[in-house]
């Protein structure tokens, strides 16, 4: 698969810091969240063991109180009566009486009145409403703890009726158990079956089964319904008879509100530290690859344009960057200068062969070098420079490569040549596009050493383009090639002087030669650019008649 | 009680009227608890508070009598009948050496007794169709009480002479067949306490007393036990 170094700079980077910080965040947010579970628990304990506490002292006002009740002298005297008259209805009437109204004036639900043996004698209970009197002959009530009577059930508590000292019976005092006054949920059960409970939303079986996994435990954490509860066994009252209560609080109610709100700064958190992590990754990963990314493009731009890259100017502070570009560009300048020497040498070598060429004859020799000279003159007269400047010169220099393929005999006739001679010399400019067509990196200099022989009006040959169809090149050397041809001599006739040479060049201006190039030689004339002296030295080459330009200069 | 006596007799008797006049509530009525009680028995209308106007019960509950031992005392007998665990009445007024008969109607076991100066006794307790007779011999306020219900309450006004009287509904009192002369007039109430005035029956043999009670502002509220 392939991936770019950006994404792999960055995924390098991010992922560990992402794992990282979600883990730490992750535990972290346990840590809390157990931390503030248990201090949640611990308060709750707090709260739930106070509220017993103060339930407990109520209890204890309240059994003073209920004391205070069991020392009421009608009461004693209404008891008495009954023990002195234990057959008579009226005395059972009597205490039942004040029964009542000990129960109508400080509402309570259950009053029985018993014998020092704990036989019950007389009793009313509170049932919708009503106090009625209680059948008391089959009844056990407890002392102490609750009492189930049809479907009410009875809290009560027993204190002696005492007189001087003698216990002369036992009023039991209760009212309806009523776990509405619980200011939590509870639970009444008696050996494990739940009688009442207020905890919402639970069914008796999942009560009775949350009993069973607290045993006989005081305080204990049970789940119900899916919560967790605490529930503390109130043990202030013995209630016997295998009577349990429990209060209950749910830790989760209190602590889940808590918990949504760390888990909500802990996701919050950790999603700001992941964009966090994210951009600096995507800072530095693009802060690390966008020096590479430069050299990168770079090196693309000379892909196509087919020129080494130079860093001269490096693009990058960075130590192992600027390396590898100072690498780079010492590879590449060598690459560069290796390819120039070869050209170089290429040059070179077509050069001499094209010089060997032009010593082959006294009269043709530093031909080739000469041409180059004049067209590079006319070249910087027409305001040529650089590239193109030096294409000329290499292409003047090859100009006339194609001769190899003529024979010497032709080329060395002494004389005029016949037509067919002239069609074989004429060949000379294809037969030197052959030859370096085949050498790559030459093609720049194809045009002139092909179409040096093209007229300004297409008299030329091989091709008979004409004016501007030939490249201008081709139409520099063209004239640099007449102006040596004819300044130089032949074996048939003297060489013409320069001033001569350029009035011929003139007058074939416009049909011969493109004007504006003879113009051009005309400038690098005036400027002293034809150095042609030597030859105009040599006065008794010149009684020669001047040959015709045309087709003479080959 | 410790007052001085003028007696004069006279040949002639007239009366004495008067008014009590009683402008604010002066007892705070307890009323029996409404224990429906008997439930299973027969049904005992119980001792709600009738709707009288309560400055008339004030009025109707207060006692006058003419202080002194002249004339013959009695030997009647009144009832203070237990019913609906109340006594009732709740004021009863004889002259020294009468007797009051206490008789239980009710179901249930009550029990009658006093701790007062003038006359302590304990009839024990007793079923319903009992009664038990007490004679007062002596003048003086007696409480009656009830062991076993404690809100049961009456008053037995032993007067030392057999002029006395209650006053009705609207205040009014004649005391009759007095015979002429100066006597101490006692108005009693059982919150208020005594009020005395002097009274002098002439030989037309009319006088008239009026009692505002409490006394006006700035007056001295007697003691109601002594």
């Amino acid at each position: 698969m392939k991936v770019r170094f950006v994404t792999r700079a960055f995924l390098w980077s991010f992922i560990p810091f992402a794992l990282l910080l979600a883990g730490s965040f992750w535990v972290i947010q346990q840590r809390v969240q157990r931390t503030v579970h248990s201090g949640l628990r611990s308060s709750l304990r707090e709260a739930h063991m106070s509220m017993a506490r103060l339930r407990q002292e109520s209890e204890l006002q309240n059994s003073r109180f209920l004391r205070i009740v069991a020392e009421n002298p009608p009461l004693k005297a209404g008891l008495q009566l009954l023990l002195v008259n234990p057959k008579s209805g009226s005395a059972r009437l009597t205490l039942e009486d004040q029964l009542r109204e000990i129960a109508e004036t400080l509402h309570f639900d259950f009053l029985l009145v018993s014998n020092p043996e704990g036989a019950p004698l007389v009793g009313v209970v509170r049932i919708d409403d009503q106090l009625v009197a209680m059948g008391t002959q089959r009844m056990k009530p407890p002392q102490q703890g609750f009492f189930s009577l049809g479907s009410n059930t009875y809290q009560v508590t027993s204190f002696p009726i005492d007189i001087n000292d003698e216990n002369i019976g036992v009023l039991s005092i209760g009212e309806h158990f009523d776990l509405s006054e619980f200011t939590t949920p509870a639970i009444l059960a008696q050996s494990g079956k739940v009688l009442r409970s207020s905890v919402p939303n639970a069914s008796p079986a999942e009560l009775e089964s949350a009993l069973r996994n607290c045993g006989d435990q005081a305080e204990c954490e049970t789940q119900v319904a899916g919560e967790t509860y605490m529930t503390l066994a109130a043990d202030s009252i013995n209630f016997g008879d295998g009577y349990t209560l429990r209060s209950l609080q749910s830790v989760d109610s209190v602590s889940r509100p808590v918990q949504a709100v760390v888990r909500e700064v802990f996701l919050i958190a950790t999603l700001g530290a992941l964009l966090a992590a994210a951009a600096l990754s995507f800072f530095s990963s693009r802060s690390i690859v966008r020096p590479i990314a430069t050299v990168v493009s770079s090196l693309r731009q000379s892909e196509n344009t087919g020129t080494l890259p130079s860093f001269e100017s490096n693009p990058t502070t960075i130590h192992e960057i600027r390396e590898l570009t100072e690498s780079f560009t010492r590879a590449a300048t060598a690459v560069r200068e290796s390819r120039e020497n070869l050209q170089q040498a290429y040059v070179e070598f077509i050069g001499s062969l094209a010089g060997a060429l032009d010593a082959r004859d006294d009269y043709t020799a530093g031909h080739s070098r000469r041409v180059s000279e004049y067209s590079c003159a006319i070249a910087e007269a027409l305001n040529i420079t650089g590239s193109d400047l030096e294409v000329l010169r290499v292409g003047a220099l090859l100009h006339d490569i194609g001769k190899i393929g003529v024979m010497d005999s032709v080329l060395r006739k002494p004389g005029k040549l016949t037509g067919d001679e002239m069609v074989l010399v004429q060949q000379h400019p294809s037969i030197g596009r052959r030859i370096l067509e085949g050498v790559r990196g030459f093609q720049s200099y194809l045009p002139i050493v092909e179409l040096h022989h093209e007229n300004w009006d297409g008299t030329g040959y091989p091709l008979h383009l004409s004016d501007v169809k030939v490249p201008l090149c081709a139409r520099i050397v063209h004239v640099a090639d007449a102006y040596d041809a004819m300044t130089s001599a032949r074996p048939y006739r003297f060489a013409l002087g320069h001033e001569a040479a350029m009035r011929e060049i003139k007058r074939c201006a416009g049909t011969q030669f493109d004007p504006e190039i003879v113009l051009a030689l005309l400038n690098a004339d005036q400027a002293g650019r034809l150095a042609r002296n030597t030859r105009d030295a040599e006065p008794g080459l010149r009684l020669v008649p001047v040959p015709k330009a045309t087709g003479e200069a080959y | 009680m410790l007052v001085i006596l003028t007696f004069l007799p006279s040949l002639r008797a007239g009366d004495i009227e008067g008014t009590i006049i009683i402008q604010r509530k002066l007892t705070k009525r307890k009323v029996t608890p409404s224990a429906d009680f008997y439930q299973r028995g027969a049904a005992v209308e119980l001792g709600s508070d009738p709707d009288q106007d309560p400055l008339a019960f004030e009025r109707s509950h207060v006692v006058i009598y003419l202080d002194g031992n002249f004339g013959a005392g009695g030997n009647n007998t009144a009832e203070l009948n237990q019913k609906d665990r109340r006594f009732s009445p709740d004021l009863v007024v004889i002259p020294a050496g009468s007797s009051v008969s206490f008789a239980n109607l009710d179901p249930i076991f009550h029990n009658v007794f006093s701790l007062s100066k003038a006359k302590s006794f304990d009839l024990g307790n007793y079923p319903k169709d009992q009664s038990r007779t007490v004679t007062f011999a002596k003048a003086g306020i007696v409480f009656v009480d009830c062991h076993l219900h404690p809100n049961m309450s009456a008053v037995i006004v032993v007067t030392p002479n057999r002029w006395s009287t209650k006053a009705d509904g609207s205040g009014r009192f004649v005391l009759s067949d007095v015979r002429s002369g100066t006597y101490t007039i006692v108005a009693w109430h059982r919150s208020a306490g005594f009020f005395r005035k002097t009274v002098h029956v002439n030989e037309s043999g009319h006088a008239t007393v009026d009692f505002t009670i409490p006394l006006d502002e700035g007056g001295i509220v007697q003691q109601a036990r002594q």
